[in-house]
């Protein structure tokens, strides 16, 4: 009360003099301050995407990539058809870099600030940024679109919404400022990993308010990103042109974008790119892309993907509920050999129950050395044969039912892991070919033995898809999996903040999966890329995944 | 003839209904959950029940299936074709914008079919057991056996492999560019007319060869004609009809053949999005796909049957 009383006083005492020195001292404070990295963010705050400096402006981006979306809700989907095609429309809070694919930079938050709990993610938004409908973006823009990705409305389904089950309050700070407020602290790369997600693209409060929150079944909602939308051909082509009033000026560098959709690995997407009617080829089969790095005028890339391929066990079957089954089954895969069985058909590698290129999975050299992993299987079956008959299976399994997607790779992996089984285990297996749609009511139903399929996180981060593929009732845990060590384990890991801390115990999760495993890593994806060497600002071979760097406004036509 | 046509017509529209009901029931009791596609496997694995029946309602699969199929039939008799599961594009704009390129590849296969079969089959069946006979009866044989697809593959990645050539990868329709409209339907048009073409050089051979032994060929032979005109005019009429039937009943094949065959091609029409619609459960979509199909079907049959009486004038509809 005193203070208040004072304060006329104080201001009273102020003169011109003095005025003058505080105003030019809070301005070069202001000045400085805006270069100074604000509290909790990191250095790439100041990183917001620049055009190359020899970058020419125009031109028309042909893109091939995935078939057409299933519907137009990004947040909704899981699939790179939306994001393929619907992202240069679109910005998110913060994004990774284009030019390495994982440094988190600004995008429509040029600042960000995270409280010392840990419990506070303040942004700072962009002025005068628009959307393509012209309207100004808010920040109640980012408070409803990040209500519904958090609390979605009933009948609508986000799959990242347990990125940000610990977002509790999100306030509108002023039309240019908000808040997120933790209920509880999470890691900060996972948080920061989350808001730069490719998913988490901005859109209008008053488009969700229009469309009851659902944008399932509207085409072309405005967005604020780098293009608008001109015109789609559905399972064809969507096109799209630059946007003049993009709030980075200079961007984007192409003046159209023709965004093809096609099967991925397909030969379709091969001979479009190989006969020259796409400059830019994604999820390109593996037989175009060597012919593709062998042509002159063609850089050719691999990248790592998101998704694990695997088989999984349902432990409601009495074989398979014993652990010894499910280890011997898993040390009697040659995973090499798998590899190489798909090798014309789709890109993959070697891995184990974390994706095998995180920083906090086991190295590559050192999970070789594993039981499972050598390339010499000899260790690995006697191993498993022991545990066989120790589980009083040593004449085998006979009759177990194989539920196999209807893919290619599945049912090239399936007829390997048969034999794998029959000749190493001498379990035998039937195998049934379903369709996606039914392999999800079979598996789902607990309709099987074993099922081959693959799945797909939103982040690289092991909190991501511990509780989905891992987790008791976790949504992808087809296995009906338990493990109370791993599960506490698990929830220290989402909580832990150090990093070194949380890689620690990453380690001794893959111990106790290794041990006792809810599924079987058959191997994980990569991706491969083609373009002809006239397009620029853009080489994806240490993204991680091509959900979160999809924009194309820092690509340019030589 | 009116008669004939009248009843003709309710036998069509019996076949029809039949076909919608086989069409309705299989799609509602084929195993598959159309969620999946829609939602994705991520967001089918997170979607609650509370989700799922509200988008179930949302798409009108959950009332009594009764309900559903009287609404269908309503909605077709109302000139509506319904929306697609997914991205809600219409059905009748996913036919306007197909339906060109994929009629074209019918009409062209069957040109081409009509173009190669029967020069063959008259060379065939006037030089029986010659030579050129027996080239004209192994290649029918072979086009016969090969699957479309698979020949419509090869040809692909002949094309791109030696000649760096493939054809555009979006709809052109006639009316824009015929150029390059030609170059996206030839391919599977004469993959599709060969196919058939091999049955018609096969059906025109065997009824000549029985026709031209017949009394009034050799009368024609006798009173000094050509051999040209003998089979033009005297024999080839008379050879014809069971070529037409066989015709009418192979353009079931082109239609089904046309979807492997679209897809093999990259072509992007009705064929392929039938194949999409099918792999991603858009029941509404594949069944007003599938009943267009038995329309075309049943219409050229029809047709085929009223051409009788004018190629044959025996030939009376009572």
């Amino acid at each position: 009360m005193s203070d208040r009383t004072s304060e006329p006083e104080r201001r009273s005492s102020v003169d011109r003099r003095t005025f003058l020195k505080r105003a030019g001292a809070a301005g070069a404070g202001a000045v400085i301050a805006s270069r100074l990295q604000a509290p909790g963010s990191a250095a790439a705050q100041d990183a917001t995407v620049r055009p190359d400096p020899p970058a020419k402006r125009g031109g028309t981006l042909r893109y091939g990539v995935h078939t057409a979306p299933a519907h137009f809700d990004v947040h909704q989907s899981g699939t790179v058809a939306n994001i393929g095609a619907q992202s240069p429309m679109y910005d998110t809070l913060l994004r990774r870099s284009p030019k390495d694919g994982q440094t988190i930079i600004p995008d429509l938050a040029w600042k960000w600030e995270i409280s010392p709990d840990g419990k506070k993610y303040t942004f700072h938004l962009r002025k005068g940024v628009k959307f393509h409908d012209g309207a100004d973006f808010t920040a109640e823009d980012v408070k409803a679109t990040y209500d519904r990705i958090a609390h979605p409305p009933k009948g609508v389904v986000i799959p990242r919404t347990p990125l940000f089950a610990t977002v509790g309050d999100i306030v509108v700070v002023d039309p240019h400022k908000i808040e997120f407020r933790l209920t509880e602290p999470r890691p900060k790369a996972f948080m920061l990993g989350a808001f730069a997600s490719g998913w988490n693209i901005i859109v209008r409060k008053k488009t969700l308010e229009e469309n009851q929150g659902n944008l399932r079944q509207v085409m072309a909602y405005p967005g604020t990103g780098p293009f608008k939308h001109v015109s789609r051909k559905d399972k064809e082509v969507w096109i799209m042109e630059r946007n003049p009033d993009y709030w980075n000026k200079g961007l984007p560098l192409v003046d159209r974008l023709e965004v093809y959709h096609m099967m991925p690995f397909s030969a379709e997407l091969g001979s479009a790119f190989l006969s020259g009617k796409l400059d830019y080829a994604r999820l390109l089969d593996p037989v175009s892309w060597r012919k593709a790095k062998e042509m002159s005028g063609v850089t050719a890339a691999a990248f790592n993907q998101s998704v694990i391929q695997a088989v999984w066990m349902n432990m409601k079957k009495k074989p398979l509920a014993d652990v010894r089954v499910r280890r011997a089954m898993h040390l009697a895969m040659d995973r090499h050999t798998l590899v190489e069985v798909v090798k014309d058909t789709a890109p993959m590698q070697v891995g184990g129950f974390v994706y095998p290129f995180h920083e906090m999975s086991t190295p590559r050299a050192e999970l070789e050395k594993k039981l499972g992993y050598q390339k010499d299987i000899k260790p690995a079956v006697q191993e498993a044969r022991r545990l066989m008959k120790e589980a009083g299976y040593g004449q085998g399994i006979k009759g177990l039912d194989f539920v196999v997607r209807d893919a290619n790779t599945f049912k090239l992996w399936a007829v390997a892991i048969q034999a794998m089984l029959k000749e190493h285990l001498n379990i035998e297996c039937n195998l049934r070919v379903v369709q996606i749609s039914q392999w999800f009511d079979e598996v789902g139903g607990g309709n099987f033995d074993l099922g081959i399929s693959a799945i797909v996180s939103s982040l690289m981060d092991p909190s991501d898809y511990f509780s989905a593929w891992y987790g008791k009732d976790g949504p992808q845990n087809y296995s009906y999996w338990t493990n109370p060590g791993f599960h506490d384990l698990a929830n220290q890991i989402e909580r832990e903040l150090d990093d070194n801390r949380r890689k620690t115990m990453v380690r001794k999760a893959e111990d106790i999966l290794e041990q006792d495993p809810p599924l079987i890593p058959v191997s994980y994806e990569q991706i491969y890329d083609a373009w002809y060497n006239k397009v620029k600002g853009q080489n994806p071979s240490t993204y991680f995944g091509i959900y979160d760097v999809v924009r194309w406004d820092q690509v340019w036509l030589a | 003839m009116r008669k004939y046509l009248a009843r003709r017509a309710v036998y069509a529209v019996v076949t029809l209904l039949g076909v919608s009901l086989s069409v309705f029931v299989i799609l509602r009791i084929l195993p598959g959950d159309p969620l999946v596609a829609i939602l994705g496997v991520e967001g089918h694995a997170h979607m609650k029940p509370a989700d799922r029946a509200r988008i179930m309602a949302d798409l009108g699969l959950s009332d009594p299936l009764p309900v559903q199929y009287v609404r269908w039939l309503a909605d077709i008799g109302a000139g509506r074709l319904g929306k697609s599961f997914f991205r809600g594009d219409t059905v009748a704009e996913l036919i306007a914008h197909r339906g060109p390129i994929s009629a074209e590849i019918g009409v062209l296969a069957f040109i081409v079919s009509w173009l190669v079969g029967l020069p063959v089959g008259i060379l065939s069946a006037f030089k029986p057991n010659s030579l050129p006979d027996g080239v004209a009866r192994a290649l029918s044989v072979l086009f016969i056996a090969i699957p479309g697809f698979w020949l419509g593959m090869l040809i692909v990645l002949a094309l791109l492999f030696w000649f760096g050539y493939k054809a555009p990868i979006v709809i052109v329709h006639l009316w824009q560019n015929p150029w390059q409209n030609l170059q996206i339907v030839i391919g599977p048009a004469a993959v599709l007319g060969l196919a058939q073409g091999a049955y018609i050089a096969r059906m025109s051979r065997s009824c000549l060869l029985e026709v031209i032994s017949e009394d009034f060929v050799r009368t024609a032979r006798a009173k000094g004609l050509r051999e040209g005109l003998v089979v033009m005019r005297h024999a080839l009429p008379n050879a014809l009809l069971p070529v037409i039937t066989i015709s009418g009943v192979l353009l079931g094949f082109v239609l089904g053949g046309s979807v492997a065959v679209e897809q093999a091609f990259g072509v992007p029409g009705l064929g392929r999005a039938l194949v999409t619609a099918v792999i991603e459960r858009d029941i509404i979509v594949v069944q007003n796909l599938v009943l267009l199909y038995a329309v075309i079907f049943v219409v050229v049959n029809v047709l085929v049957d009223l051409s009788y009486g004018w190629l044959d004038p025996r030939i009376r509809y009572g």
